[in-house]
């Protein structure tokens, strides 16, 4: 069966407040496939995830990223999470005032209203964020707290996993998902990330550790060192380089 | 200053007490003229585009009226056996046939709007607007509109005209306003006519709020009217008062609406006060709230300013009895060129009082937040509280703000406190709701909301909370 690509990195070069990040990075991610990106702290893997979800100061100098074929970098970040993009942040934003439940009300029918599909009324939607939370151990009382404000390292994680369950993206990026968990904690959050796995989804794991790709296993690894892909493999390059350490890998460059 | 200052039969000039205020209002706006840039109560709202020529004062309705009873009945028409009128006193339940808009009223109520006069129909219209029941009371462009709401027992609400005649008004009227310090009420005092007057009678606990609502509508443009309410609530009596400004007419009319309230929260009494200013946007608006609070009394109020190009609400509270307390909340929310002014005064005279601001402000555009906070704790006044804080949203780099916090303390053992901060909205924020799918300018508008919430939470009744937090968006 020829397989679909969904995320095509051509090339790309970004910067950060005139700091060049990304160097020439390449990646094709095709329907269903989990892939890992590995790398030393500050090689550029949040930034990564902040280009192709579009965040304000971003910028791109060249290179193309293409999502099911269409532009990605001309689109808004609110079009590219309609089109089925999503982001578990490494650091989840509090937003004080802002009820978790309105919140995730506000996101569920923008993406719902994208796809062409009616707006969910207060009661289904509160139903199927009570089934969804109830995996993942979020209670009521969590979700009428403001987003993220006052929620401990594990919660946010939880909520971003959450997030990520009743939106359904095609392609989820997990940025260091498990930063911050004891294991419980982090194998509920792979539970939940697990479920979403259908053969058609396609997600990216960002992570320092090898450890959380015992819970959630990858089709690929990569590694990224100087700005790119260093090193491409199957799920054992990550033990390969849990074993010898990135400078190996930096080096080999 | 030949605009705001215009020769005009007023109602009842033959009642020397009530013309002498009028005089003293005259002489002493002459005295002061219209507040320029070296005045220091003024120094970053500048009144300019008041001060046009093209103004016009309109006789009232008021007087026509009481002309036209007074001349085809020679007095009293009224039938009903509770009536003490000069000319028309509306007691509560009043129903007199003489409002009904037939052909000879032409000259009543429903002089000014024209094309769609027709009372009783304008009547249901005006009821069918607020979330929530309550005794209204209409104006249009500055007048009364003669529709009563049946009263309960120890509740009084009449025109001011009507409160001058039964001299009910008199011991109050006048009482709190500094003619020396405040020109645009000294101005309100020489047009004293238009208003109402509302008495709480001692222990009364009023069960729905009173709503005073003025409807801007067509035939607004140039006119500069002045309202006076007198608002008593006497010991031990509780009530809730509503001001809304509305408009319905051109959105681009441009007028001047000058408002004076005095206010007496009585001994142990309770006065809940929430404004709604959301006039034309090119329309002025300068309202005086003076407030004067007896022992165990408590002043509570929130105004919320969403309209108008010059607008402005000032509110001076004295705590005159000991442990009389007032909350003096507000908020803004502006775009284009407005410029809007929140100027709070709270004079704590009397030991154990305490108050407490929150005043929050979202600006866009060009349009610039004035926030002038003055808190004075008189020699004597002791274990007094006073806190204020001000925050404001800049949405825009052309947004400004201007914040004037003041503390007079004269006294020991007091606890004061007051605070500034604006920021603007946080990318952060913004693009964790964007990267969920929430729209640009949807996540902008839930951050703001979020913004005002805690200040919208200072309003007390449920009702008035849920209408005012639909106000903002
Ligand atoms: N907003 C920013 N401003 C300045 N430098 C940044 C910013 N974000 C990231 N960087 C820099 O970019 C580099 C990559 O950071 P990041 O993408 O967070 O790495 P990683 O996630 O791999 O640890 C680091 O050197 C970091 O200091
Ligand atoms: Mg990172």
């Amino acid at each position: 069966m020829s397989k679909t690509p969904l995320l095509e990195i051509e090339d790309l070069y970004a910067r950060v407040c005139d700091k060049e990040i990304i160097k020439g990075f390449n990646l094709t991610i095709n329907e269903g496939e989990v892939h890992a990106v590995m790398g030393p702290n500050g090689a550029g893997k949040s930034t990564l995830s902040y280009v192709l979800t579009g965040k304000p100061g971003y910028e791109v100098t060249s290179g193309k990223i293409r999502f099911r074929g269409k532009d990605l970098l001309s689109m808004a970040p609110e079009e590219r999470a309609r089109e089925g993009i999503f982001l578990c942040m490494q650091y989840p934003v509090e937003i004080p005032g802002v009820p978790t439940m309105t919140f995730l009300k506000h996101a569920v029918n923008a993406v719902r209203k994208h796809a062409g599909e009616p707006e969910l009324d207060t009661p289904s939607f509160i139903k199927m964020v009570r089934e969804e939370g109830k995996a993942l151990g979020i209670d009521n009382e969590m979700i009428r707290r403001p987003v993220n404000v006052g929620f401990s390292g594990g919660e946010k994680k939880r909520l971003e996993t959450l997030q990520m369950s009743i939106l359904k993206p095609a392609f989820s990026i997990l940025d260091e998902a498990d930063s911050g968990l004891d294991i419980d904690a982090l194998k509920v959050v792979a539970d939940g990330v697990n479920a979403l796995r259908d053969g058609r989804r396609s997600m990216l794991v960002i992570t320092h550790y090898q450890r959380l790709l015992n819970y959630i296993v990858p089709d690929f690894v990569h590694v990224f060192a100087d700005g790119h892909i260093v090193r491409s493999g199957d799920k054992n390059l990550a033990l390969e380089l849990e074993e010898k350490g990135y400078a190996e890998f930096v080096k080999e460059k | 200053m030949p605009g705001l200052i215009q020769e005009t039969k007023l109602f009842g000039e033959n009642i020397p007490w009530l013309q002498g205020l009028r005089e003293k209002g005259l002489a002493a706006f002459k005295r002061q003229g219209l507040p320029t840039a070296k005045t220091e109560a003024w120094k970053y709202t500048r009144p300019r585009d008041l001060n046009a020529d093209d103004f016009i004062v309109e006789p009232s309705n008021f007087l026509a009226e009481i002309r036209a009873g007074l001349d085809e009945a020679g007095g009293c028409r009224h039938a009903d056996g509770n009536c003490s009128c000069g000319g028309h006193s509306h007691k509560s339940g009043c129903s007199c046939g003489c409002h009904d808009c037939s052909a000879e009223q032409e000259k009543g109520c429903c002089q000014g709007h024209e094309a769609d006069c027709g009372c009783p129909e304008h009547e249901l219209d005006l009821r069918t607007e607020l979330p929530f029941e309550a005794y209204q009371i209409h104006f249009v462009n500055g007048k009364f509109i003669p529709v009563h709401p049946a009263l309960p027992r120890g509740v009084e609400i009449m025109t001011l005209m009507e409160a001058v005649l039964t001299d009910e008004a008199r011991e109050y009227l006048g009482r709190l306003v500094d003619l020396e310090h405040y020109p645009f009420a000294a101005l309100n005092t020489f047009y004293l006519e238009e208003g109402i007057y509302i008495r709480i009678a001692r222990d009364v606990e009023l069960d729905k709020p009173v709503v005073f609502i003025n409807h801007s509508e067509t035939g607004a443009e140039n006119l500069f009217y002045n309202i006076r309410n007198l608002v008593v609530v006497e010991a031990g009596a509780a009530a809730k008062f509503v001001e809304y400004y509305k408009y319905g007419g051109d959105p681009k009319s441009r007028y001047f609406a000058n408002i004076v309230n005095e206010i007496f929260v009585g001994h142990g009494a309770q006065l809940r006060h929430y404004k709604l200013q959301n006039d034309a946007f090119k329309a002025g608006h300068v309202a005086l709230n003076v407030v004067r609070v007896k022992e165990d009394g408590r002043y509570d109020a929130f105004a919320l300013q969403r309209g108008a190009n010059l607008g402005r609400n000032e509110t001076k509270v004295s705590l005159v009895g000991e442990k009389a307390g007032a909350c003096v909340n507000a908020a803004y929310v502006m775009h284009g060129w407005a410029t809007l002014d929140t100027t709070t005064d709270i004079e704590h005279l009397a030991p154990c009082t305490c108050s407490d601001q929150l005043v929050k402000g979202v600006i866009g555009g060009d349009a610039k937040g004035v926030f002038q906070g003055k808190i004075h704790i008189a020699p004597g006044a002791v274990k007094t509280e006073g806190s204020q804080l001000h925050k404001a949203l800049l949405l825009t780099d052309t947004a400004e703000i201007d914040v004037k916090p003041e503390l007079e303390i004269f006294a020991d053992d007091v606890k004061c406190s007051h605070g500034a901060a604006s920021g603007e909205l946080d990318e952060n924020m913004l693009f964790y709701m964007q990267s969920r799918g929430i729209g640009y300018e949807e996540a902008r508008r839930i951050l703001i909301d979020a913004y005002l919430e805690d200040v919208i939470n200072k309003i007390g009744p449920e009702e008035i909370r849920g209408w005012f937090r639909g106000q903002v968006k």
